[in-house]
């Protein structure tokens, strides 16, 4: 198995020279002769254990390892508050110092600091998870229809509740979490038009006190299943210990609250992360700003766990297939937002710019900032 | 009788390089008044911080009624029956007597009060020591604080008692009961050491004397076969002339003038209570009071430093009541003054001589730099008009010698031929030789025109030094006496509050 | 039985014996723990020097850190030395930070940089010093004590900031995010040599302190001050007015700090931007004797340890938390070095005869 993956790798590298002709090295960087492997640097806002947000991508690092059988060498700084541009240049600068060729940032907040970096260092690679920024040859951003799994978490939560009441424990009012709250509440209403989704905004991405105490407050409210954006599996947690229902995010997790825990959308980091590197190593990446779906493996919803009955299921599974078929988006038909206003018509589905667009929740969901 | 309650023996004791005492052999047999004679940094505190447990000798040894000891803290030496009596009483003014005896004593808590008020007055009889078990320590003046500190001590069991410079807050009076008590001590058996560099007190009360000198015991001698001037002698390691010559001034108008001033403390109270006084271009006003009579608000109240609460303060007829010190130090009105740590006001510990120095100039500078320049060239001229040892003008004054950190003080204020000169405690600590230099200082600004205050502890130096002598009690004036019409004694009933009538009516009886 | 007790001053040379003997017995006991855990610790202290000095990306990477933190002691240090106990740092960072992105967001962006940055550096100043100013002037006026009260405002000035980037300063495109606008490009501290001009400023806030405090009337007085409050008042000075205007000077190079973080580096106001550099140069003050360039070395030194510990985690792949562990042992050996050097301490096994 090792020598098959050393042949392949060889083959790429093989191939990448060849491709590259004359200037050849001036794609994966350096200038430096290739020394037969290449390093790859990971910026993490939180720890590798986390139990989420940084777990799911420590994972995605684990396969890359795993799949280029050392020949890729990844290291990576933990804990890298993505408000604290010293600290983001700090372990970005040290990685490239270190032979990093490859930079991969995993956090909103570290966007500007990458954008001056890929110029500041036009021979390294940087990929910036979530981001909106990105240049012709060595900044692109990743990510992926979280809305997808999002929806069908809706459809999960909308059919277990017996409150009608559903908890949301969300990061920031920002683009990317509304898009999230808003595919989860269509996936809710499409199956439970009366429930209604409770979202509490935390103002951080990774905390997981204020997680678990946020989750607290939606539970007092009389929130039955809890949904989140955020880091950790403190909502879970906190979902456990009142008797009530959870959905995680990034990592399917069921071992930190077994009598909560529903399922998770998740994202696959590694079949990502494998894929761009080969492309680095063969001279085919260019920055396209990655955009994975649940049709190509980059996100998907968790297994149902036993907590779910199988009609449940049933529906999951319909709507899951229907939406990798292309039958179904999750954003389409009649939408209206909270204040009356209209995103999106009868008869239309939202492109990604369209719901990238996106600034508000939508009706059903009550928001507190 | 003869027996030793206390033998020490070839005792050194070094603090980093410097050897506090040397070879020191100390013998106290009981029932004898010992004194442990010698100037400041002789090591007399050193040699019997030793005897109480404070510290521990690097090397000599120390036998205690007969037996080899070794302490390793004062709880060891208090169970062998010594017992320290501190300059500064460690007493809690809220707490009466009784409770102050008590009070971190082992099982103390149940101890029954009236037991105990029995022990007391039994002990204060034995003594002769007049004590109220249950007076608060607020309500005492200083001389029963002090018996009180006595009492404290015999009640722990002790037979050999150190007295650390018992006479400096006592009145004439006071002073004399406390020697009734001592002898009362010694009558029962008692050992006692009284430390003391006053030379009158140690004839009249003590049986033998030892002389510290620069660390090491010069010797010992019986009171009896001694004169003051061999004991100087021995103090000082030559012989001084010991006048003071009083000089003579033409000029002698109001400098300063003084109207019900009246001055209040940290907390409020009336420290000085309408005083008013005049003194004089060409004169020494002596002020006499046992401490705290209000002497530091006299002297900062001149120099600005306090706010008076009533009255004014008149220079040259300008009222200079509510100017800032700055302005006032322009008049030309300098302060010098030695609390007890020497260094907490008028020098900063930490610098060295030239910052000192510059300390009353930099104002004058012009532009936002410091000119160290020609207050060197200052530091080195005083340096070698007052003879102070130094290494060199950059030492910083806290490594220098208490009575050289005076002259820095002094010589300060000197030097820029100061109009009025406030001096309180200028030779606080200082040896004898320096003491008589400073005198003849004061006496030169005096010749030369200035109106000078002096602040003294030493009744026979103020009487000697001073032209007029004011008496303060109780932040009030009680008098001011020409030294040469009365007695020690008179002024010592001025230091009580007793008026000059109260005193008529006293001889009158 | 142990006896403690404050030694007379100590040689100099006997006082940095003792120094280095606690940096020795804090790379041993460092080096222990990191051989229990699994790590060569020879490779790991080589990696710490290597990491912070080995190239000039990494001297850079030091550089940078200690900038912030240098400019932050300087300020830290000028109210010390008047014994005026300044732990408000952190907050002054904060409010010059945020005066200099009120000034780089309003001025006009097409102003030319130099005047730009003048402006913006100005206002941190003004801002770093007004809100040293508050705790001065209640020091002076009402007596209260300046390490409560400096401390908690530099939590009012933390929340103050997070509701202007949350809120009231938040930037309209930034889909949401809770973000404030970016500096101008005139706003930008340029590069000299590699690294932010913020070094310069830095160095030059060094001598410029060392000059305040030795050779300036104003630094004699604070000196004074921080050594005898009677003496200073027997001597005259106007106590009230030196310790005002110096918190001013204290405070605005807390708050020119801040404005070399909001400029150079964050190119924008965040709440975590003072990074607790307010704390750390309480350290390095303390440990540099308030001597300005001591305690420069200080920080260099500082910054050193906290890059050296960074790039542990790249170079051998030590978690972070061991690479802040280390850092931690470091310090503690350091700041504990001082207690010897203060204090002795003696065993006394001797028995004591004729006593219980």
């Amino acid at each position: 198995m090792k020598k098959i993956m050393l042949f392949t790798l060889a083959l790429l590298v093989g191939l990448s020279l060849a491709a590259c002709g004359g200037d050849e090295g001036s794609q994966t960087g350096s200038g430096e002769p290739f020394d037969g492997f290449i390093k790859v640097g990971f910026i993490l806002i939180g720890s590798k254990t986390d139990g989420g947000f940084s777990q799911a991508h420590a994972n995605g690092i684990d396969e890359l390892e795993a799949y280029f059988a050392g020949l890729v060498k990844t290291m990576a700084v933990e804990n890298v508050d993505d408000q604290n541009r010293q600290d983001i240049r700090s372990a970005a600068e040290n990685m490239i110092d270190a032979g990093c060729r490859v930079i991969i940032g995993c956090s909103y907040g570290y966007m500007e600091t990458m954008a001056e970096l890929a110029d500041e260092y036009p021979d390294v690679d940087f990929l910036h998870f979530s981001g909106s920024m990105m240049n012709d040859t060595n900044f692109d951003n990743f990510f992926g229809a979280m809305e997808e799994p999002r929806y069908l978490a809706g459809i999960v939560a909308g059919m277990m509740t017996k409150s009608n009441k559903i908890g949301y424990v969300a990061a920031y009012p920002y683009t990317e979490v509304q898009i999230g709250i808003n595919a989860f509440a269509l996936g809710v209403q499409s199956v439970n038009p009366s429930a209604e989704v409770n979202v509490v905004y935390i103002n951080t991405w990774y905390d997981p006190e204020k997680e678990k105490s946020a989750a607290q407050a939606l539970l007092a409210q009389g929130c039955d299943v809890l949904e989140q954006h955020c880091d950790t599996a403190g909502p879970i947690i906190a979902a456990q210990e009142a008797g009530a229902y959870a959905i995680g995010y990034n990592l399917d997790k069921p071992d930190s609250a077994p009598k909560a825990y529903l399922t998770a959308p998740v994202w696959d980091h590694g079949a990502y992360y494998i894929d761009v590197v080969k492309k680095i190593l063969d001279g085919s990446f260019s920055p396209e700003s990655y955009y994975g779906n649940m049709a190509s493996g980059y996100v998907d919803l968790a297994p149902l766990s036993d907590l779910v009955p199988s009609e449940v299921k049933a529906k999951v599974d319909e709507a899951k297939a229907q939406i990798i078929s292309g039958e179904l988006a999750p954003f389409s038909g009649e939408i209206l937002f909270a204040d009356g206003s209209v995103l999106c018509e009868e008869g239309q589905t939202l492109t990604r710019g369209d719901i990238w667009d996106i600034n508000s929740v939508i009706k059903g969901v009550n928001a507190t900032e | 009788m003869q027996n030793t309650a206390i033998q020490m023996n070839n005792i050194t004791k070094s603090f980093g390089s410097l050897a506090a005492n040397e070879n020191v052999n100390f013998t106290v047999f009981n029932g004898e008044v010992h004194a442990l004679l010698g100037e400041n940094g002789a090591g007399k505190s050193t040699l019997m911080n030793m005897l109480s447990g404070i510290y521990s000798p690097d090397s000599g040894s120390i036998f205690v009624n007969g037996e080899a000891v070794r302490f390793s803290s004062p709880k060891d030496s208090i169970a062998l029956g010594i017992g320290m009596i501190h300059q500064h009483f460690k007493l809690i003014d809220v707490l009466t007597a009784k409770e102050n005896i008590i009070i971190g004593q082992k099982g103390s808590f149940f101890t029954k009060g009236k037991a105990l008020s029995t022990k007391i007055k039994k002990l204060s009889d034995e003594y002769g020591l007049d004590i109220n078990p249950d007076k608060k320590v607020y309500d005492m003046p200083v001389g029963e604080k002090q018996a009180l500190e006595i009492i404290k001590v015999l009640y722990r069991g002790a037979n050999i008692l150190i007295l650390d410079e018992p006479t400096a807050v006592l009145t004439p009076q006071e002073i004399k009961k406390l020697f009734n008590i001592i002898r009362n001590m010694r009558e029962k058996g008692c050992a006692i050491v009284i430390i003391t560099h006053k030379l009158g007190e140690v004839m009249e009360i003590s049986d033998r004397i030892t002389i510290l000198r620069r660390g090491r015991s010069i010797g010992t001698v019986a009171t009896k076969e001694t004169e003051v001037p061999s004991l100087i002698e021995m103090m000082v390691g030559k012989k001084v002339d010991l006048s003071i010559k009083k000089r003579k001034s033409e000029n002698n108008e109001e400098l300063l003038v003084l109207d019900e001033v009246t001055v209040l403390d940290g907390e409020k109270k009336q420290a000085l209570k309408s005083v008013s006084f005049s003194l004089h271009a060409g004169e020494i006003l002596g002020v006499a009071g046992v401490a705290k009579s209000g002497q530091k608000e006299l002297c900062e109240s001149i120099a600005g430093l306090v706010p008076a609460e009533k009255g004014r303060i008149f220079f040259n007829g300008e009222n200079i009541l509510g100017k800032s010190p700055g302005e006032i130090i322009k008049m030309g009105i300098r302060m010098g003054f030695i609390p007890e740590d020497r260094l907490g006001m008028g020098l900063v510990a930490g610098m060295d001589i030239v910052h000192n120095i510059i300390l009353k100039d930099y104002q004058g500078q012009k532009g936002v730099f410091l000119k160290r320049g020609p207050c060197v060239q200052k530091a080195e001229r005083i340096v070698d008009s007052l003879s102070i040892l130094t290494p060199s003008v950059f030492t910083p004054v806290k490594k220098l010698s208490g009575g050289n950190i005076q002259k820095v003080l002094l010589g300060r204020e000197i030097d820029s031929d100061p109009k009025v000169l406030i001096t309180a405690y200028p030779v606080r600590g200082l040896d004898i030789g320096a003491s008589y230099k400073i005198y003849d200082l004061l006496g030169e600004q005096k010749e030369r025109g200035a109106g000078v205050l002096f602040v003294g502890e030493d009744l026979d130096v103020l009487m000697e030094l001073c032209d007029r002598v004011m008496v303060l009690c109780d932040g009030r004036v009680t008098g001011i006496v020409d030294p040469d019409k009365v007695t020690k004694e008179d002024i010592g009933l001025l230091m009580t509050g007793m008026s000059e009538r109260r005193r008529a009516d006293d001889q009158n009886r | 039985m142990i006896k403690i007790a404050k030694r007379a001053e100590l040689p100099k040379n006997r006082e940095w014996a003792i120094r280095a003997a606690a940096v020795l017995l804090s790379i041993v006991f460092a080096g222990t723990v990191l051989a229990a855990l699994g790590f060569d610790p020879i490779k790991v202290f080589a990696q710490i020097v290597n990491g912070s000095v080995g190239s000039q990306m990494r001297l850079n990477q030091t550089i940078l850190k200690a900038i912030p933190l240098t400019i932050t002691s300087m300020g830290i240090l000028v109210a010390f030395k008047m014994k005026f106990w300044n732990i408000g740092g952190e907050g002054q960072i904060m409010m010059g930070a945020m005066g200099a992105t009120y000034a780089a967001l309003h001025l006009p962006p097409d102003l030319p940089s130099a005047a730009m940055l003048v402006l913006v550096a100005a206002a941190a100043v003004v801002c770093g010093g007004a809100w040293a100013f508050i705790p001065a002037y209640f020091k002076a006026r009402f007596g209260t004590n300046e390490t409560i009260f400096t401390l908690m405002m530099n939590y009012i000035a933390i929340k103050w900031v997070t509701y202007l980037q949350y809120d009231l300063w938040k930037d309209p495109s930034s889909f949401g995010f809770p973000r404030i606008a970016a500096f101008p490009p005139s706003a930008v501290l340029p590069k000299l040599f590699g690294v932010h001009v913020g070094w310069l400023v830095a160095v030059l806030s060094v001598v410029l302190v060392y000059i305040f405090i030795n050779h300036t009337k104003k630094g004699y007085e604070v000196t004074v001050i921080g050594e005898s409050v009677e003496t200073a008042r027997y001597a005259g000075m106007n106590i009230k007015y030196i310790m005002i205007t110096t918190m001013l000077v204290s405070g605005g190079l807390c708050g020119l700090a801040g404005m070399v973080q909001a400029s150079a580096i964050e190119k924008t106001l965040t709440y975590s931007l003072s990074a607790n550099f307010g704390f750390t140069a309480i350290i390095t003050t303390w440990l540099g004797r308030l001597s300005a360039p001591a305690v420069a070395v200080c920080c260099f030194a500082f910054a050193m340890l906290i890059q050296g510990g960074a790039y542990l985690q790249i170079a051998l792949l030590i978690p972070a938390s061991v690479a802040e562990m280390i850092q931690g042992i470091i310090l503690f050996f350091v700041l504990g070095s001082e207690f010897f050097i203060q204090y002795k301490v003696a065993f006394d096994h001797r028995a004591i005869k004729g006593v219980a």
